[in-house]
């Protein structure tokens, strides 16, 4: 059983300007001790669903209309608040992406971290968190003289560093980082990045990752899931989405990067602009965009998988569906 | 040979701070034609927006000599300056807060011909204005709108007209992507190679991304803290990368593609404070190959090959060379 399992999942936020469908449907899994990229550009829904799985959606104006999202074996929309709290740093931990707001400007690094031991473990002695927050600054590669420094003394690299501190200081089982190195310089980046795979290869933490970066996600996930007007449009492994690319919105995604790797002389960018989530299209939320749009594309595509464990939501694959009963018959 | 539209010789930029200068561009020179695009890459604090700024007389300069088709710019009078700022234009990084909010698509666009009164006639301005919003691919539907209603594409697209608008020959783009979703990225670099083909124009690209930067430019500039480190032909810098800064820089960037698995240099720490800067090398505590020299000594630009100029003392030994 995956340890985060998705079902449906369906987010609006409804304004006076009327009701903005954030995430329609969303079907997603992680399995224990993988990575999951969610990429998608703004306005997707990325954050909305990371904030969704935490259950920090704010209401009003977001509600959760449907859906399930197990993890671990219990429906996460129908827990009660007060275990949620146990339940958020504890055993889902969150990274947020800009490291300059995420601290508490006036206290001390380490007793920032040493607040999230002394929440999640009754009983444990203030000495006894300072000791493990000691260890989690040396763990990120912080130096221990600095711990009584204030967020001020660090730059932002720094800061992602004790904020991912933060968020491992009591082992969750999963991680959710959005845009967790947007902020940094890629050097810097490339630092932080290294950090996360080695402490993911030690501590087998699973790590969902928000992004809007290609790079990015081909350096540090397993999998890899496509979200686009609040729709997963296509989800496969690394190998599926950048060398078996089948959406032709993932393709357009390729098409629009200037590439270090690769000598391109004009770049092939997506027509238009990304739909306004009050008024979605009917069908296809990519089709008014999609080069090989036809009319078979006003109603909702399937989610069909092209290739084990290869799905794609789009009807130019409609008749490759290995079984169409789609992702229920693969549990 | 005909002279460069540009030339920029022994730029230097300092701020002062209560804890003394703080060297934003220590001592650039380069060279511009008309119809170029110069990319100056480097990570935040380099002073690739100050050079930018700079050359344009935006920030007053501490010393050093820009001079834009054989005059020289630097401490021209203020009524010059109006003059050249038709010739050499600027486009801001963040489309949303370098747009007055209370001035609609057409204003915006409009209100440099105001300035320079370019046109006595209502009627024409509106004609140039619907042929430039038509020329940035803005629907004339937008005519009327205000920037909040446009997304971050749209709104640099409006940005873009802007420095149109008077027909420059130079136009300093400040990150003019890096606030776009990639979809969107694409289709205004795009749009400013075709003008660019079209109009001749030449741009000086500032950037902290490299591929952008691959993507459009001739010539390529790596700043770190101020100073130039390498330069050369785009083609050239990626295929043969000298300086151990860019060597870095580069490996760090995360390619959007599997199975190419290539060395990855880390760097230990991070950027050192450009506020009295020690003498010598600014990137040789954080080198892999620095040496009692690199922090002693400032390395002077050297031509290594012909128009790959690189500021490092070890490059020969380095690169094997």
């Amino acid at each position: 059983m995956a340890l985060l399992d998705i079902k449906n999942l369906t987010i609006y936020y409804e304004t006076e300007d009327g009701v903005v469908k954030a995430v329609n449907g969303i079907d997603l899994q992680l399995e224990k001790g993988e990575s999951l990229g969610l990429v998608g550009e703004t306005g997707a829904g990325k954050t909305t669903t990371a904030l969704g799985i935490l259950g920090l959606i704010p209401n009003p104006p977001g509600k959760v209309k449907g859906g399930e999202i197990w993890f671990d074996g219990q429906d996460l929309l129908k827990t009660p608040e007060k275990e949620m709290r146990a339940i958020r740093g504890g055993k889902i931990s969150m990274v947020f992406q800009d490291p300059m707001t995420a601290l508490n400007p006036v206290h001390k690094v380490v007793d920032q971290i040493a607040e999230m031991v002394l929440l999640h473990n009754e009983g444990i002695s203030k000495a006894d968190a300072q000791v493990r927050a000691l260890q989690m600054l040396e763990m990120v590669g912080i130096p221990a003289d600095r711990a009584n420094e204030y967020p001020h003394q660090f730059s932002g690299g720094m800061k992602q560093r004790v904020i991912i501190a933060i968020a491992l200081a009591c082992n969750p089982e999963m991680i959710i980082a959005d845009e967790p190195t947007t902020a940094l310089d890629v050097t810097i980046q490339a630092q932080v990045l290294d950090m996360i795979r080695g402490l993911r290869e030690r501590l087998g933490t699973s790590l969902l990752m928000i992004t809007h970066d290609l790079g990015v996600v081909a350096e540090i996930c397993d999998k890899v899931a496509v979200i686009y007007g609040g729709e997963i449009m296509e989800y496969g492994t690394l190998e599926h989405i950048y060398n078996e690319t089948a959406h032709p919105y993932t393709k357009g995604l390729f098409g629009s990067l200037p590439r270090l790797d690769l000598d391109v002389d004009r770049l092939t960018p997506i027509q238009g602009l990304t739909p306004d989530p009050t008024n979605l299209p009917a069908g296809c939320p990519f089709g008014p965009r999609c080069p090989q749009h036809t009319e078979a594309c006003d109603v909702k595509p399937p989610y069909n998988e092209i290739s084990p464990g290869h799905f794609v939501r789009c009807m130019l694959f409609n008749d490759q569906a290995i079984n169409t009963a789609g992702k229920e018959s693969e549990e | 040979m005909s002279a460069p539209l540009l030339e920029v010789k022994h730029l230097k930029k300092y701020f002062d701070t209560p804890s003394g200068p703080l060297h934003a561009v220590d001592d650039i020179t380069f060279t511009l034609n008309a119809g170029e695009t110069l990319g100056v890459v480097g990570e935040s604090g380099c002073g690739k927006s100050t050079l930018g700024r700079a050359i344009l007389n935006l920030h007053p300069t501490t010393d050093g000599e820009t001079w834009f088709e054989g005059e020289l710019i630097t401490g021209c009078s203020k009524a010059r300056q109006k003059e050249l700022r038709k010739e050499m234009q600027i486009i801001f990084q963040d489309p949303f807060s370098s747009l007055d909010p209370r001035m609609t698509v057409s204003q915006l666009i409009a209100e440099p011909l105001d300035i320079y009164k370019i046109y006595s006639n209502k009627a024409d301005q509106e004609k140039k204005v619907d042929e430039l919003m038509d020329t940035v691919g803005l629907a004339a539907r937008l005519y009327n709108a205000y920037p909040h209603e446009l997304d971050g594409g749209r709104r640099q697209r409006i940005g873009v007209a802007r420095a149109l608008a008077l027909n420059p020959k130079f136009i300093v783009c400040d990150e003019p992507v890096s606030a776009l979703d990639v979809s969107i990225q694409a289709q205004i670099l795009n749009l400013m190679q075709d003008l660019q083909q079209e109009r001749g124009i030449a741009y000086m690209f500032v950037t902290h991304n490299l591929s952008v930067v691959k993507h459009i430019a001739n010539d390529i500039m790596v700043m770190y803290l101020g100073t130039m480190m390498e330069k050369s032909p785009a083609k050239e810098l990626f295929s043969r990368t000298l300086h151990p800064y860019t060597q870095a820089l580069l490996s760090a960037i995360p390619i959007p593609a599997i199975g190419q698995k290539r060395e990855r240099i880390l760097l230990k720490g991070e950027l050192s404070s450009p506020i009295n800067p020690k003498p010598g090398c600014r990137f040789a505590p954080r080198c892999p190959y620095a040496t009692e020299v690199c922090l002693q000594k400032f390395p002077e630009l050297e031509e290594i090959f012909p128009n790959h100029f690189v500021a490092c003392h070890h490059v020969r030994e380095v690169n094997g060379i």
